[in-house]
């Protein structure tokens, strides 16, 4: 009975272990499971499997040969498509593997050691299978009813988790980005800009900006119907997002058929290339739309810092936006510098 | 008519047997990996067979536990034989997953339950 209750006592600091690490990422989670899980039973490899990225993370003993570790990554796959819809596909599998020493010195892992005993269980929540979770060991037999009971409570705990995290980080995904077009949206672009400005503002390093506007947007919707305009706004910000440095620089949508490009390193003339070079490539990329294509242009405002002097980084945007605004009243499909007030 | 009776009486009789056969195996086996993953795999052994033996498909399955009300109503006028069959086929397919998952440690604690359960209804079906 008082082992029992010390088992108990440990099961709840393994759930408790996993329900508090949801700030950091999943590998976190399976780490804080797989640290505390040796204190309630013996195991060579804990694995964790989740379907939604594809990606399989196993918590193993450092002596563990990698035939023993391909023989439960093979056996996890098998176990999780019977319970699956399809067969799972090992090589879209991504592997993620943490090695600690679980097992004493003596205990070492024989190198020709294979698979003996595991328990793999579904990772359920809500109706739906989201992964599975596995322990498995050299040893046979080496889990009984009680162990089951006891991982069974591990894997809700942990469904519950990565179901909690899936959430939030789709409320992050929210927050940041643009749902339509996957560029980041308005709210991120300020936060940026001023992470931006604030970095180059006292060091005087250059800053440009880019704000791009679509020339007759309205009359495409007008023309083609809201779902055309959602593909030209697609396939711009796609041609957008492919020609600026994909660390460094960012592209947003500023709204409606507007966009802008925060370029940190930048100077005017090289600003000024890359926003001929987009103006270039939209001009001549056609666009599908059922059977038809549209030709769409774009017209193209710039601002740059140190050369253009400001303080504060609302100014940097209005004079990319009155850029833009000479550039649509020069004719469309040009690219302008900002000249002055 | 009489033996239509006998027949009616008989496939009530073993649906009786397989409802408490499956209300044990539920208990036993909820007891060691929870309802929610329990009912998601009888979910997947029902749709394992029942393009087979279809009447399985009317059984209910909940967190709350299978139930056989509906199969009950649906299946009076079935053979006796074909709902015994059904029945050991969707065990079958129980045990199958069982062992997929969890090797011999679900399988341990069920068998003893079953067996006996299956046997009693093969003995009623051949008495026909």
């Amino acid at each position: 009975m008082r082992l029992i209750f010390k088992d108990l006592n440990i099961l709840r600091s393994i759930i408790n272990a996993i329900g508090t690490s949801i700030g950091s990422d999943v590998k976190g989670i399976v780490e804080s499971a797989g640290t505390t899980l040796p204190n309630l039973f013996d195991f060579s490899v804990f694995g964790v499997l989740w379907k939604e990225e594809l990606i399989l993370y196993l918590f193993q003993e450092e002596s563990c040969p990698p035939s023993f570790t391909q023989e439960v990554v093979k056996n996890m796959i098998r176990v999780f498509s019977i319970m699956g819809e399809k067969q799972m596909e090992r090589e879209r599998v991504a592997l993620q593997v943490e090695k600690r020493k679980l097992k004493p010195n003596q205990m070492m892992m024989d190198p020709q050691a294979t698979l003996k005993s595991y328990l793999t269980l579904p990772l359920a929540i809500e109706g739906e299978i989201i992964g599975c979770i596995s322990v498995n060991s050299d040893q046979p037999n080496a889990f009984d009813a009680q162990h089951l009971q006891f991982f069974s409570v591990i894997g809700y705990q942990m469904a519950a988790t990565l179901k909690h995290f899936q959430r939030l980080r789709s409320v992050k995904k929210e927050a940041i980005y643009d749902s339509l077009t996957g560029l980041m949206n308005r709210r991120y672009l300020e936060e940026r800009l001023s992470v931006e400005t604030e970095k180059a503002f006292p060091s005087g390093s250059k800053l440009s900006i880019i704000m791009v506007d679509i020339d007759h947007f309205k009359k495409v919707n007008d023309t083609f119907g809201h779902a055309a305009g959602d593909k030209v706004l697609r396939e711009i910000a796609s041609l957008l997002k492919s020609s600026v440095r994909t660390q460094d620089d960012m592209v947003a949508r500023y709204g409606g058929e507007e966009f802008v490009l925060v370029l940190p390193g930048v100077s005017l003339e090289a600003a000024s290339t890359i926003a001929e070079r987009i103006r270039r490539s939209v001009e001549n990329t056609p666009i599908d739309i059922g059977e038809t294509q549209i030709h769409s242009t774009i017209s193209l405002g710039i601002s740059s810092f140190p050369i253009h002097r400001i303080k504060y980084k609302e100014e940097l945007v209005k004079m990319a936006d009155l850029a833009l605004y000479d550039a649509k009243r020069g004719g469309r499909n040009r690219v302008c510098v900002f000249t002055g007030l | 008519m009489k033996e239509d009776k006998e027949e009616k009486w008989s496939s009530d009789l073993i649906l009786e047997l397989y409802a408490n056969l499956l209300t044990e195996i539920w208990a036993t086996v909820s007891a060691l990996i929870g309802e929610a993953i329990l009912g998601l795999l009888f979910t997947l052994a029902i749709q394992g067979i029942g393009g087979k033996y279809a009447f399985l498909n009317s059984l209910e399955v909940s967190e709350e536990g299978i139930s056989l009300d509906k199969m009950k109503k649906d299946c009076r006028n079935m053979a006796p034989a074909e709902i015994h069959r059904g029945f050991q086929s969707l065990i079958n397919q129980l045990s199958h997953l069982f062992s997929a998952l969890t090797e011999g440690v679900i399988n341990k604690e069920i068998l003893p339950k079953v067996l006996p359960k299956v046997r009693e209804a093969e003995r009623m079906v051949s008495q026909k």
